[in-house]
Order: C-alpha cells, then sequence, then structure tokens
C-alpha cells in the first residue's frame, strides 16, 4: 500500500479545496536569483496536503511552473531536457492536438499567453476579504523580492445562487461531481470513482496516474524528470480558461428543446449525462432525482455495460465521452490509463435562467486537470473522446458542449429508443458554446522540489 | 488464402532494390526521395487505381533491434516494399496499375532488380507476383465493399442524418414526400474523390 508524504504534496494536487473564491495570478520570473528568492519565500507559504486539524484555514496557496519558468529559474538543461516533449512545447504548440483551431486557435487568445507566462498562483479563500490580504501578499513578494512579475488575475468564484455557493456553472449544469480515487488519499473509496474490477466492484487507481515518483497503472513509474526528487510528490496541469456562450447555450437548448419528445430539460440532461441537478441519466433517465444527488455512494456509481446503444446515457454525452467507464469494454481496461483529476471553478457573473443573459460578458469556467502524463491523459482525452468520436462509433462527432464547432455543420445525436418520451434525435448546426480563451502546461513540484529550486540545488547528475 | 478476406485482398510485395556501385546516387537513396516527394492522400497517384483502400510504400533497411542486448538482421539487399489492402483480385489490380499509373510504377520499380516496365503488362503482372509474399494478417476495416461504395456510403451517412435532422417530427405524409424527393437529390450525386483533402493539407503544412 501506498504511503503518501502528505507534508510534501502541495494541497492543491492531493484535494479540492472547495473554497467559494479563487484567483490565479500568472507571473514573469524578472531574474533568475530574484526569482528563487520569490519561490523561497513563497515555498515557505505554500499550503501542502497535511490534514487541517483546526479545520479549513482562511485561505490556501500553490505554484506551479511552465517550461519556461523552470528554464528562467536556472535549473540545468540536463534537468529541462527530462521534461515530457508536451510539457516543453507548451499548450500553445499543442494547439492541432487539443483541437484549438478556428476561433480557439492560440492567436485569438488573451494576449496575457503571448507573453512569459511563467509561474501559476492558485489562491483560495473563504472570503474576498481573506482572498484580497493572500494576493496582496503574494504579490508583495514578488515586488519585494524583484523576482516575479504579476501579468494576470484570474478571479474564480462559486457561483452563488439564493446568496449560498454552489457547485453550479454557468450553463447550469451541477459540476464537479467525483473524481478518481487513487491509493495512498486519505479517504474511503466512493463507488464509480476509481477502476472497475473483474467482479463488477470499484478499487482505487495507482497513485502514480496522479502523482509522479509512484508506480501507475503498468507498474512502471512514471517518466519523471531527473533528478527523481525533482519530480516524486509533483505533478503536471492542463491550464484551460474557457468562455461560455451562455445566451447562445439557452437559445439553442430552447430552440431544440420544443422540438425533442422528451422536452427541453430532458434534452439537457442528454447533452451531458446528468440532469442539471447533477442526477445521472444513466440510473434515472426519465427524471431528475435529488436524493440521488445527495447519496455520494450512488451518484458516480455506474456503468454503461447495459447502455451499449446509449438509450439512456447518449454514447456522445459530456459525461460518458471524458469518463467512457467501461463504454468500451474490456471492462474498463481501456480507460484507467485516461483518467484526469479536475479542478475547476467558474468565473464571472452568473445570470439566473429567468433574465437575458449576454455571450460578451466575462463569464466561464477555469478548467485545470491535473495527472503524471498530460499526453497520456488530459491530450488524450481531449483529441480523442472530447474532439473526435471514432472510440464511440460517433464518427467525426465532438463534444457538444466544449467541442470546437468552428465552421458549423456538426451534429449530436441522441439515440434514444421507441418509445415515444425518449425517441431519437439530432441536434445539427451546433454552435461553439465554450470558446478557448487561453492556457498553458504547468509543472506542480512537491514542497522538497520548490525549495531545492530556490537553493539553485537541483542537480540531475 | 491469408492474403484474401472475403473480397479484400492484402498485398505485400517486396521487390529488392538495384545494388550499384557504379551509380552516382545510389537507388535506394533515390527511392526513398522519389517516395517522401510522393504527393498523398487525396492527391496521391494511388486514388487513381479504383481498387486501393491503403496502399503504403517503405524503403526497407537492415533490421536493428534498438534494446538489449542489441541485434541487427541483415539482409540479402535492401527492399522496397509495397502494401496494399485492396478490393477484388490480384491480377485485375496490377492490370489496372500498369494501365492508370504506368509512369508511377516505372518510377519507382525501376530502381529494383529485374523489374521489366510495365510496357508489358503481363511481364509486369509475373514480376509483382514473382515478388509477393504471403501477408498472413492485414487490416481490413472496410466491410468488404468497394473503394466506391465505401465513399458512396460516407456521403450517404452524411446526407441521411441531415435529413434525418431536418425532417424529425415531420407527419408521415410530408416524410414520405421529403424523402422521395432526397432520393432523387442523392442518387445522381457525384462520387466523392478518394482520400481525405484535410489530411493532405496538415501533411503538407508538416512537410
Amino acid at each position: 500500500m501506498v504511503k503518501l508524504n502528505f507534508h510534501d504534496i502541495q494541497g492543491f494536487v492531493a484535494r479540492g479545496y472547495n473554497f467559494p473564491h479563487a484567483s490565479f495570478l500568472l507571473a514573469e520570473i524578472l531574474d533568475r536569483q530574484a526569482g528563487r528568492e520569490f519561490v523561497r519565500h513563497t515555498a515557505g507559504r505554500v499550503t501542502s496536503a497535511e490534514r487541517w486539524q483546526q479545520g479549513k484555514p482562511p485561505s490556501t496557496l500553490n505554484i506551479g511552473f511552465t517550461w519556461h519558468g523552470l528554464r528562467k529559474l536556472g535549473l540545468p538543461d540536463a534537468t529541462l531536457l527530462s521534461f515530457p516533449d508536451e510539457f516543453y512545447q507548451g499548450m500553445r504548440a499543442r494547439n492541432r492536438i487539443l483541437g484549438d483551431i478556428g476561433r480557439n486557435d492560440p492567436a485569438n487568445w488573451e494576449p496575457v499567453w503571448k507573453e512569459n507566462v511563467h509561474v501559476w498562483l492558485a489562491v483560495y479563500a473563504q472570503t474576498p476579504d481573506e482572498l484580497a490580504t493572500r494576493c496582496g501578499e503574494t504579490i508583495g513578494l514578488m515586488r519585494e523580492t524583484a523576482g516575479a512579475r504579476l501579468l494576470y488575475t484570474q478571479p474564480a468564484a462559486a457561483i452563488k445562487i439564493g446568496g449560498q455557493p454552489t457547485s453550479k456553472e454557468h450553463f447550469g449544469y451541477t459540476d464537479g461531481f467525483g473524481n478518481p480515487d487513487y491509493e495512498g488519499v486519505e479517504r474511503d473509496t466512493i463507488p464509480g470513482q476509481g477502476k472497475l474490477t473483474a467482479d463488477g466492484k470499484w478499487a482505487p487507481l495507482a497513485t502514480g496516474e496522479f502523482i509522479l515518483g509512484y508506480p501507475d497503472e503498468a507498474r512502471e513509474l512514471p517518466a519523471c524528470p531527473v533528478p527523481y526528487l525533482l519530480g516524486i510528490n509533483g505533478t503536471y496541469m492542463a491550464y484551460r480558461k474557457l468562455h461560455q456562450n451562455v445566451a447562445r447555450f439557452r437559445v439553442y437548448l430552447d430552440e431544440k428543446g420544443k422540438q425533442y419528445a422528451g422536452g427541453k430539460e430532458k434534452l439537457a440532461a442528454k447533452f451531458v449525462g446528468r440532469w442539471q441537478d447533477g442526477t445521472p441519466l444513466e440510473l434515472s433517465p426519465d427524471r431528475a432525482d435529488p436524493a440521488l444527488v445527495r447519496n455520494q455512494s450512488r451518484n458516480t456509481n455506474f456503468t454503461y455495460g447495459q447502455d451499449q446503444d446509449g438509450a439512456r446515457c447518449p454514447l456522445g454525452s459530456h459525461i460518458r465521452r471524458a469518463n467512457p467507464r467501461d463504454a468500451f469494454g474490456f471492462n474498463g481496461d481501456l480507460v484507467n490509463r485516461r483518467r484526469i483529476m479536475r479542478r475547476g471553478m467558474p468565473y464571472g457573473d452568473y445570470t439566473p435562467e429567468d433574465q437575458l443573459a449576454s455571450d460578451q460578458d466575462e463569464h466561464g469556467i477555469v478548467f485545470m486537470a491535473l495527472g503524471a502524463s498530460l499526453f497520456r491523459q488530459f491530450e488524450f482525452v481531449q483529441q480523442q473522446w472530447i474532439s473526435y468520436g471514432n472510440d464511440a462509433r460517433l464518427g467525426s462527432d465532438k463534444d457538444l458542449l466544449v467541442g470546437c464547432h468552428s465552421g458549423g455543420g456538426d451534429k449530436f445525436v441522441v439515440q434514444g429508443a421507441a418509445d415515444a418520451g425518449n425517441a431519437p434525435f439530432i441536434c445539427g448546426g451546433l454552435p461553439d458554446f465554450v470558446e478557448m480563451r487561453g492556457g498553458d502546461y504547468f509543472f506542480l513540484p512537491s514542497l522538497t522540489a520548490l525549495r531545492l529550486i530556490a537553493d539553485g540545488a537541483v542537480d540531475p547528475r | 488464402m491469408a492474403n484474401q478476406n472475403g473480397n479484400m485482398y492484402g498485398l505485400t510485395i517486396l521487390s529488392p532494390i538495384i545494388d550499384d556501385p557504379k551509380s552516382k546516387v545510389s537507388h535506394d537513396s533515390a527511392l526513398r526521395l522519389y517516395l517522401q516527394n510522393m504527393p498523398r492522400h487525396a492527391y496521391s497517384p494511388f486514388t487513381k487505381v479504383s481498387g486501393t483502400h491503403f496502399c503504403r510504400l517503405v524503403v526497407m533497411d537492415d533490421v536493428v533491434f534498438v534494446g538489449s542486448p542489441a541485434a541487427e538482421e541483415h539482409l540479402k539487399s535492401k527492399y522496397l516494399v509495397f502494401n496494399s489492402n485492396l478490393y477484388g483480385g490480384l491480377d485485375a489490380y496490377l492490370a489496372e496499375m500498369a494501365r492508370k499509373i504506368p509512369d508511377v510504377v516505372d518510377d519507382i520499380w525501376s530502381h529494383c532488380v529485374g523489374y521489366p516496365g510495365v510496357a508489358d503488362p503481363s511481364a509486369f503482372a509475373a514480376y509483382m507476383k514473382k515478388c509477393q509474399i504471403e501477408t498472413t494478417f492485414f487490416f481490413a476495416d472496410v466491410n468488404d465493399k468497394t473503394v466506391e461504395q465505401t465513399l458512396r456510403a460516407l456521403q450517404m451517412k452524411v446526407e441521411f442524418t441531415a435529413f434525418i435532422e431536418r425532417n424529425q417530427g415531420a407527419s408521415p405524409a410530408g416524410l414520405l414526400r421529403e424523402f422521395a424527393a432526397f432520393w432523387e437529390r442523392v442518387r445522381e450525386l457525384p462520387l466523392p474523390p478518394a482520400g481525405v483533402k484535410d489530411l493532405a493539407k496538415s501533411h503538407a503544412a508538416i512537410a
């Protein structure tokens, strides 16, 4: 059994904090020595994955680096050359693989992504005041050390409805159900969140799928930069700012919902594979079921083996694409090395259902996916399962919600069945509901690795 | 008959490449240069040979295992490998190659030992068969259909999906009327060209 050192792993890597407020700071390292000073002071303030004995702290701080950031901090060439290709190249250069083309082409991203984004800092907080304080301290450190310059602040916050923070995203879906269980995490295995076993039960995935330095599902150590000490307890992250065209989504859903036999709410559920309150379609194909949503041992506990034709949950629905479970046979073995750990957070103001939404307003989701291999996990899911449909027998169809449909003509198929309330339906002429506004790949080191970087003590020999 | 699966034929031909120390550019180098500049995908000359589902040309050198312990296998010659997943019989396919793309075939195989040229199609066919080896196992993903049937099926899938999308929810009489008009239109559609244009473009971008 893997025993993880929670003092050494960044808290953001080990768990979703579930705080209502956040800011993501993007910064440039200005100078090698001063930059290391900034990292040294920051390392002392970074939130580890230690258990919170006194309850949640008022705020947290975590840090990650692009490849160019690590180079600017003076890591030795032998170390820099040992990172994976995709991390070295960065998200912009991988745009054809990721389907970031047309409107989503890097040329159209926010200007900050053309600058030297070296560092990503995540601040989460209980209140806006605590958020401002923690961000202020962190930006203050940049100035005091003269090691870094703030390029961009991305605010984010849980959407409040009736004054209470929720786990809704802007299209109205409850988000963030489940993340992969893996060995070493201090919690009970939740059915539906790890990998399927031969007897149909769920077991945690190997630690090395998500954290460097431990055996993965192939019983190998994941490719790790040298020295090993730099990699162990660290991981990689894909960061994507995704603008949501809320008005466009609502108009489209209204229009198609009128034509669809099952009605608008059921069509919305078919798009995603969950009713908007989060009820899995696979478990409750005809109605939302709040009791099921609240039940942690049931709300991610399902498979697609008995729904090969997609009659309940469409083959191309968002959650079935992103995590096909056993849909491709082999008892789910084909997905175990393609899982991602998600840390999403909405940004911008929420427009209630009964008010007129605008596509120009600044609102969307900061999507973050963690894993030991960006190439094998995040990029594969994005390229093969989100931006393509062959594995799901859907030809070239893309994910309705986050696929890049520039050029129009894309479609989404509700397979349905013979009964009138669940008739097959084709949604054609898909517009871009989500637009990519920019992002990059980051390495999130352990606390030990942060101190090695700060001291210039990374030694690849 | 491991070379055949239904009407699909998995052709493998290994032709020894001429080893002539006196030639200015070695035949294997000249052949590599020719092959790497040959248009691909929608622009490949092999799209003119109607039985071709997929084909590939490779110059095979000595075989090396890059591992531990390293190993080399020395062949008697360098070979041109021609793989083709084709529909129908071998004789008809070789005859069509000789008829439709004689210049390309001559340009390629003239670097090979004993190649008689396509001017005499029966000599060409005999040569190719002499160089043929048994395929044993090949990728057959086209449901035993001709290239034309496959292109038509893909075209029809797109058209019919669009038809359903336009007419879902229509009355039975309206649907029948629309379908009759649809059928009249699609049966007259020209055959889409073989090969994928976008892939050809992206290949050009990489090159």
